[in-house]
């Protein structure tokens, strides 16, 4: 049983005037307003939620489930950082793979703007290792800049390659009419940008976002009431992969741990990177795309800084892959446990051919992504998806 | 299990998992404090693992000794924390390295440099203060007398 991607939905990214339980009523909204309500098909839920600390509320799992007339299915919440969203999605494939469950509805929800910049901050600190992290005072910015400083070093990448992938996703949210950020940017405007944590400035970092997304995971059966006219979109792997919990400990030019999952999710999906047509990958900053582009085998190793250069430009060995062609996390927003999802949608809608002029790929039919969660791969995601 | 020598080992048994064990964080701490930076060495596979824990990351061994590591290493990299967690606002801006010891052990800790005189790879050297006041207020009720450790150029 290979399950299918029956509807998707989500809210607006950005700062919204709801509170999450209303972020995730407007992505359910979306998801089933054409099939049957959720009470007629859903036989479980997942809660993708980073942190208690933005709504001071735990039990999401029941709470969504009661909010959308699911109280009578099993639900939980999903802990991972910003890796939530796909291990939600992949509880819900592993649920309907099994036979245990014929749809599962997968969601992620996040408010990331209620306490601030402060309260965003703290919520995030909590992702890294206590003992000797945190009381050091990193941030999330540092750590990915600990990272940034090392590439920068190690490859023949500047500043000014990192810009240009933020540049680039820009150019794709321009496009989206879900992003958080539907407007271009320029190199300079990039460079010009204010230290955060250098060598990274504001603008290689994806912004603080409330938002929520929800995919329903579902057998052929389920799936034929939902029936479009587009083509079925089928979740053909999964792949699971980790890191280090501290920096430290790690290499710090390979993500080791997405590395692994985008592997076991190529093969149980019998492809290759070159395979891909569009990825969505983990660009909370814009060092992160050229590691992931590395890491999924798009790029060779020190080369994926080159992920917003036309194919034609990129250096051998590169595929033709089209990245974070929603905006990614930079540009579409970045609402922690809602990300993983927002992805899922993204490359649906490449696949059913309902992303809009602009954006869309032409004759895309093999989709990645990667989620992770903690500074970087300390907890990593992948999914392939396949008409 | 406990060594015949003073050198703790993994596995622990459940009764040797104690407050005063260098594999758990009080331990680790209390070490820290008197003036020893700990880790725990693979013997199967001679990774170094900092603080101690009860098993190798790498090759999942328990079989791990804690050995005194050198105060003194290099900077892998590093960066400079401009927005700080609430509690350290007073501190912004500040440095923050990732060193790799003398004996190959890595850790994360604050440079005691402005950002632009750190480099890759300056050589540095550890120290261990009791926390001021502010590192007191965001520390949980078992950290409050944990030392906080740093890094000064040599």
């Amino acid at each position: 049983m290979v399950p299918s991607i029956a509807a998707v939905g989500t809210s607006d990214f950005g700062r919204i005037e709801l509170t999450g339980r209303d972020l995730f009523s407007a992505a359910v909204a979306e998801a089933f307003a054409d099939g049957p309500d959720p009470a007629e098909v859903v036989d479980a839920l997942y809660v993708g939620n980073q942190s208690e600390s933005y709504e001071h509320q735990i039990m999401y799992g029941t709470l969504l489930a009661e909010w959308c007339g699911l109280r009578h299915v099993p639900a939980e919440r999903v802990e991972g950082c910003a890796a939530a969203g796909a291990l939600a999605l992949r509880h819900a494939v592993e649920d309907v793979r099994s036979g245990r469950r014929d749809a599962v509805l997968a969601c992620g929800v996040e408010k990331m703007t209620a306490g601030g910049t402060a309260g965003a901050t703290n919520a995030l600190s909590a992702a890294f290792d206590r003992a000797l992290e945190q009381r050091s005072g990193v941030t999330a910015p540092s750590q990915y800049a600990l990272l940034a400083q090392r590439y920068l070093h190690d490859t023949d990448a500047t500043e000014r390659d990192l810009a240009r992938i933020a540049v680039k996703n820009h150019a794709n949210a321009a496009v989206n009419p879900r992003a958080q950020f539907q407007r271009e940017t320029d190199v300079g405007t990039v460079l010009d940008s204010d230290y955060v944590a250098p060598p990274l400035k504001l603008f290689d970092c994806a912004p603080v976002t409330d938002g929520a997304a929800a995919v329903l995971v579902a057998n052929a059966e389920v799936a034929a009431r939902f029936d479009d006219a587009g083509p079925t979109v089928r979740i053909a792997g999964v792949g699971a992969g980790a890191n280090n919990i501290g920096v430290a400990d790690r290499n710090l030019t390979f993500v080791e741990g997405a590395h692994d999952a985008s592997r076991e999710a190529y093969d149980e999906a019998g492809v290759d990177p070159a395979d891909v047509d569009v990825a969505e990958v983990h660009d909370a900053f814009t060092i992160s795309e050229a590691l992931l582009a590395e890491a999924a085998g798009f790029a060779p190793r020190g080369r994926g800084y080159e992920s917003a250069l036309p194919p034609a430009e990129r250096s051998a060995g590169w595929t033709d892959t089209r990245l974070s062609t929603s905006g990614g996390l930079k540009a579409r927003g970045h609402p922690i446990g809602a990300t993983g999802l927002a992805q899922a949608v993204e490359v649906y809608e490449q696949l059913t051919r309902t992303a809009t002029p602009g954006r869309q790929v032409d004759d895309a039919t093999t989709g990645l992504l990667i989620n992770e969660g903690g500074v970087a791969d300390a907890v990593t995601v992948a999914h392939v998806l396949t008409t | 299990m406990t060594d015949h020598d003073d050198t703790p080992t993994a596995p622990l048994a459940r009764e040797d998992v104690t407050a005063d064990s260098p594999f758990t964080l009080p331990g680790f701490f209390a070490a820290l404090d008197a003036g020893d930076l700990l880790a725990a060495v693979c013997e199967d596979c001679d990774t170094h693992l900092l603080p101690p824990r009860p098993a190798c990351y790498a090759c999942g061994g328990r079989s791990l000794r804690v050995e005194p590591q050198p105060k003194t290493g290099t900077v892998v990299s590093y960066t400079e924390v401009r927005t700080p967690p609430p509690a350290l606002e007073d501190r912004a801006p500040y440095t923050v390295a990732v060193v790799e010891l003398d004996s190959g052990a890595r850790l994360t800790g604050r440079l005691s440099v402005p950002y632009a005189e750190a480099s890759i790879p300056m050589p540095v050297r550890l120290t261990a203060r009791p926390p001021d006041d502010d590192e007191r207020e965001m520390a949980l009720a078992y950290e409050v007398d944990w030392p906080i450790h740093e890094f000064a150029p040599i």
